[in-house]
């Protein structure tokens, strides 16, 4: 008992250092794993993202967690559960604690933490691309139909090859394959409002900056506050473009053509220590609802 | 004649500097009650005081804020605990019985406590008191705990700075009387000298209080934030400002307003503070 603990210390004082030295003293690390191996009898330590975070309504949608029951919606999240408010905090936390699990964006993942497969499949750009793996969603641009010149020609920009470019760039996963070239149309100029979604407006300003490298007379404007608040202003007609980090709701697409411009995973991720590799939809729902508490219930 | 021109141009620029700082406050007033104030009045002030449940993504959401509310107060009153003997005691230390060599580190080193940003304590947290908390509580190590002796530990240079310098502040006649009549140096220390620095001393408290209560940085990164009432000493904890920090990116709409809300209520609680602050110091000064 007394030597696992002294193991355990060895190795988080290990961890902190290595965080410290930046990676330069990976060797302590190992060979305390080595020596401690992992304890599945210990309690999992769910971390979460907080409550308005794109990536945790996403996340709660597709597991599960969040139960809808006619116009009421219930956000079950484990209330135990720790909550950082960015996706460093989450990998930090997961990668400085050998029980806890979190979940991520698939573009931000590195070798800190351990992605779990979700019923078999791993989480890779692959994956997300054919449908296999299960917890994903698309970044969905909209508008209301009545696209100006200028409008049309960014959307088209953001479709071609060079768009789709960017996106993979950024850690996505493209929504188009083989695209067309993008070809740039002489003079154009103009205003263009793009609103929505926080969780897609990092890649969008991107892609506004390569389009205004190659029209520079275009002027965008990017308003970021949520995708409900971007389906509304592309409905009404206040912005040109709306974007959104999930799909549109029946009643937006009724007004709205919409495309995705991207697909984003969401990985569950553990400590490199961890020995779980595999974790099924419905195990994922239970840890994150706090159903399963300790890591040798999901080992049975 | 133009020296007087001068003269008065300067007094308006000194007026402008002071007014800016009371302009300031008076904006702050109005813009976080104008944004706070009608979400509490149609969601209703007892359900949003003494609402147990915080779930702003549920339909219907709710938007009770007394675990954050409870969350604060203990955190504030263990970090009370932690950190007031030791600040108290040290400040005692540096004005009677420290050497002049001692009190030249120390001194320096207290204020550069004061200096240092709440963000890096957070993460001298994470890297130290975080793992040490896992190894011996268990769970994430991020806890209520962990969260009061970080706290406890950035009231310090408050509390030691001012009662260093109300206790330095006590008229030198009480010390030298109290030897006059025979007591022992630390006799006179304690029962003459620190007695009649108190009022100083419970107002350096008091600013300590308000220093954790407003505490933000640090904590997010150390406190686990599960809304939910604090329970025990080993489990998370999310105080009112880690909650308008933690959510006030994605928020919108009434989430957002209920955010504001958050914000009207640490104004109060600020103002309540401040206020006994200067009870206190009035009181001190008769």
């Amino acid at each position: 008992m007394t030597i696992t603990k002294l193991s355990k210390l060895t190795l988080t004082m290990g961890v902190g250092l290595t965080l410290a030295a930046c990676g330069a003293d990976s060797g302590s690390t190992d060979s305390s794993k080595d020596a401690g191996g992992f304890d599945a009898s210990q309690t999992i330590n769910v971390i979460s993202r907080e409550d308005g975070s794109g990536t945790r309504g996403a996340f709660t949608e597709i597991t599960g967690v969040l139960v809808k029951d006619g116009d009421n919606e219930t956000d079950n999240t484990y209330s135990a559960a720790t909550i950082q408010n960015s996706t460093s905090g989450v990998m930090t936390t997961v990668a400085g604690d050998p029980t806890s699990i979190g979940y991520i964006s698939l573009g931000s993942l590195d070798d800190s933490v351990k992605a779990v497969n979700i019923e078999g499949i791993e989480a890779t750009a692959e994956t997300v691309q054919d449908n296999s793996y299960a917890i994903a969603r698309p970044f969905n641009l909209a508008h209301n139909g009545e696209l100006s010149e200028v409008a049309q020609d960014f959307w088209s920009y953001i479709m071609s090859a060079e768009g789709q470019e960017i996106v993979v760039g950024e850690g996505y996963v493209e929504a188009v394959t083989d695209a067309p070239a993008y070809e740039a149309t002489d003079g154009m100029s103009g205003k263009i409002s793009v609103v929505g979604s926080t969780s897609v407006t990092p890649v969008m300003e991107v892609l506004v900056e390569g389009y205004t490298a190659l029209n520079p007379d275009v002027t965008i404007d990017v308003t970021s506050n949520g995708s409900s608040a971007g389906m509304t202003a592309a409905m009404d007609g206040s912005a040109d473009i709306g974007m959104a980090s999930r799909e549109l709701k029946d009643e937006e697409l009724e007004v709205l053509t919409a495309e995705p411009i991207a697909i984003d995973g969401i990985a569950v991720i553990v400590n490199t220590e961890n020995s779980i590799e595999d974790l099924t939809m419905e195990q994922v729902k239970q840890i994150f609802t706090g159903e399963v508490t300790t890591w040798d219930e999901i080992a049975k | 004649m133009k020296t007087k021109k001068l003269d008065g141009f300067m007094k308006g620029v000194f007026f402008v500097s002071a007014l800016t700082s009371v302009l300031a406050i008076i904006l702050i007033c109005i813009f976080i009650f104008a944004g706070g104030v009608p979400f509490i009045l149609d969601y209703g002030l007892s359900e949003f005081l003494f609402g147990q449940k915080w779930s702003p993504s549920n339909t219907p959401a709710s938007f009770g804020i007394l675990p954050m509310i409870m969350g604060s107060l203990a955190v504030t009153f263990g970090a009370i605990i932690v950190g007031v003997p030791i600040g108290i005691l040290t400040s005692i230390f540096m004005a009677e019985f420290c050497p002049v060599w001692l009190h030249k580190i120390l001194k320096p080193a207290v204020n550069l406590m004061a200096a240092i940003p709440s963000i890096v304590y957070g993460f001298f947290a994470l890297q130290a008191i975080v793992p040490i908390m896992r190894q011996f509580v268990g769970g994430t190590g991020m806890n209520m705990l962990t969260a009061i002796i970080l706290l406890g530990i950035m009231i310090l240079p408050t509390i030691i700075g001012l009662s260093e310098s109300s206790i330095r502040a006590v008229p030198r006649s009480y010390y030298t009387g109290s030897m006059a009549l025979g007591a022992t140096h630390e006799r006179s220390v304690m029962r003459v000298v620190v007695p009649a620095a108190k009022s100083g001393i419970v107002s350096s408290v008091i600013l300590g209080i308000g220093r954790a209560i407003g505490e933000t940085m640090a904590v997010v990164l150390i406190a686990g934030n599960q809304p939910i009432m604090p329970e025990s000493l080993t489990l998370g904890v999310r105080t009112l400002t880690t909650n308008i920090v933690l959510e006030m990116a994605y928020a919108s709409g009434e989430h957002r307003e209920a955010l504001i809300a958050t914000a009207v209520v640490l104004f109060v609680f600020i103002l309540i503070i401040n206020g006994t602050f200067l009870i206190i110091k009035k009181k001190g000064a008769k």
